[in-house]
């Protein structure tokens, strides 16, 4: 089980900072991912935009790690409809004593991936609305091209600046066997303040 | 081997299976076994797991690769192999998946006898292509057995066969794996399986699928200082050192040209003077 924070700065009207933490708690006790990035929106036209950030995932049992750096070209064509796609660079680590540095980029299987995002804000109300997604990459971590993650996100304005959010997500796994198999399912449950 | 030539490749296959798919039983694709239902059958002791070849204990050699694939027309590289037998000296071989394409019952009837004629006594395990039809893991476990088990060489070499036929290998199997793993340090150890962990710096999907999994896996690996983990799946050849810890995507057997331009071939491991190396056969 993960407790995790994030923050978003709209420094700009076009251009945004996030940064997150995360914990384990019951697995893996002490830190388990931090996220830093940016965003900028280009044009008006599309929603089209950029963002970029670093992310460090640990694992703290099995001395393992994994540092990441992404960009990807956001886009809005239509209402309700955001897209993005792009790649990240993936740096595992698993050497004792370097894999919880978010500064070790030399791993000896470093890779490039794909990402994509789909998401359709299917239902909007005054003051709720629900999604329905497929990412690679969230708010912590980039999956193996061999996953197809999707799911629901919902949000709910509780009154004045907070909102609920939810979100719970599964993957189709084995794609290029052929041999399918759903994942764990992930429930993210958590309040949002604007300030 | 080149990206583009990567990317080309798996197209290729995409469109390959597409083409193909019309002898794949579709619904197997979803309602196969799954790796937790497969390795708690391994270990219920129900199915007889190949015991240990009998090999000069002090010098032996073994073959190990994947993906003969054989179709109805019966082209394979076994008989290859089979001329490396004596001219090498190996033992035995491993075959690590995918046997046949379609995994038809004539495909199975022309693996059993291919990998008869080799001469050699052999261990699988098994890969996606096995489970193809709906039928496809019973003949696996009743013609080979489990499709995860330990079995140790002339008491000085271990081969542990895990099961990745769906690109994951599940909590139990895990358990397992780490309690054969922890020997105390009395064996080397070679673990066997279809998909491999690692795939280079532009993978594919073709990898074991889950991170977690993946990092577990690893750090499994070094914990318990694995000489080598062997793949296939990816039909090439690829070798990558992680923390002392071999990674090898073994090359393929598999008739036609989906390779990645590493050629035909097979591993060769030799154990002598109480350690053990390694040799890349690639075919003419």
């Amino acid at each position: 089980m993960l407790v995790g924070s994030d923050a978003r700065w709209q420094v700009h009207r076009r251009f945004g900072i996030t940064g997150g933490v995360a914990l384990s708690l019951v697995q893996h006790n002490g830190l388990s991912a931090l996220a830093l990035g940016a965003d900028a929106s280009l044009l008006d036209f599309g929603d089209i935009g950029l963002a970029a950030g670093v992310r460090h995932e640990q694992w703290n049992d099995w001395q393992a790690g994994e540092n990441r750096a992404f960009g990807l070209v956001t886009a809005g064509p239509t209402r309700g409809l955001e897209l993005a796609a792009g790649a990240a660079y993936r740096a595992p680590l698993f050497a004792a004593g370097r894999y919880a540095s978010p500064f070790n980029w030399q791993s000896p299987v470093p890779e490039w991936n794909l990402l994509y995002r789909v998401e359709w804000t299917f239902l909007r109300r005054k003051q709720a609305e629900v999604s329905a997604w497929i990412a690679n990459v969230d708010r912590f971590t980039v999956h193996n091209p061999q996953q197809v993650p999707f799911g629901l996100r919902g949000a709910y304005n509780l009154g004045r600046e907070w909102n609920l959010l939810g979100r719970c997500g599964t993957a189709i796994n084995g794609l290029s066997g052929l041999i399918l198999s759903l994942g764990e399912v992930a429930v993210e449950v958590g309040v949002q303040r604007e300030f | 081997m080149s990206s583009s030539r990567r990317r080309l490749l798996v197209a290729c296959s995409l469109v390959f299976v597409a083409l193909a798919g019309c002898e794949y039983d579709w619904g197997q694709f979803i309602a196969h076994p799954t790796v937790e239902d497969r390795v708690r059958e391994n270990l219920s002791g129900r199915l007889h797991a190949p015991g240990p070849v009998a090999v000069d204990p002090d010098s032996f050699s073994f073959a190990m690769f994947g993906d003969p694939q054989v179709e109805h027309d019966n082209v394979n590289n076994l008989g290859r192999l089979k001329a490396d037998v004596s001219a090498k000296g190996i033992a035995f071989f491993c075959a690590l998946g995918d046997f046949t394409e379609h995994s038809t019952p004539d495909e199975h009837d022309s693996i059993v006898k291919d990998f008869q004629s080799v001469g050699i006594p052999y261990y699988a395990t098994i890969g996606n292509h096995d489970l193809y039809q709906p039928d496809g893991w019973e003949w696996f476990k009743t013609t080979f057995g489990p499709s995860c088990y330990p079995v140790v060489i002339a008491d000085r070499v271990k081969l542990i066969f895990l099961d990745t036929a769906d690109g994951l290998l599940g909590p139990t199997q895990f358990d397992w794996l780490e309690s054969e793993l922890d020997d105390g340090g009395r064996y080397i150890k070679i673990v066997g399986t279809h998909f491999p962990v690692f795939d280079g710096p532009e993978p594919a999907m073709g990898r074991t699928a889950s991170t977690g999994e993946r990092f577990k896996l690893q750090h499994l690996l070094q914990k318990y200082g694995v000489h080598s983990i062997v793949s296939g799946h990816i039909h090439g050849w690829r070798h990558t050192v992680v923390e002392g810890v071999n990674h090898f995507i073994c090359g393929t057997m598999a008739p036609g040209g989906f390779d990645y331009g590493s050629g035909k071939g097979y591993l060769l491991f030799t154990f002598a003077h109480d350690s053990l190396s390694w040799q890349r056969v690639v075919f003419d």
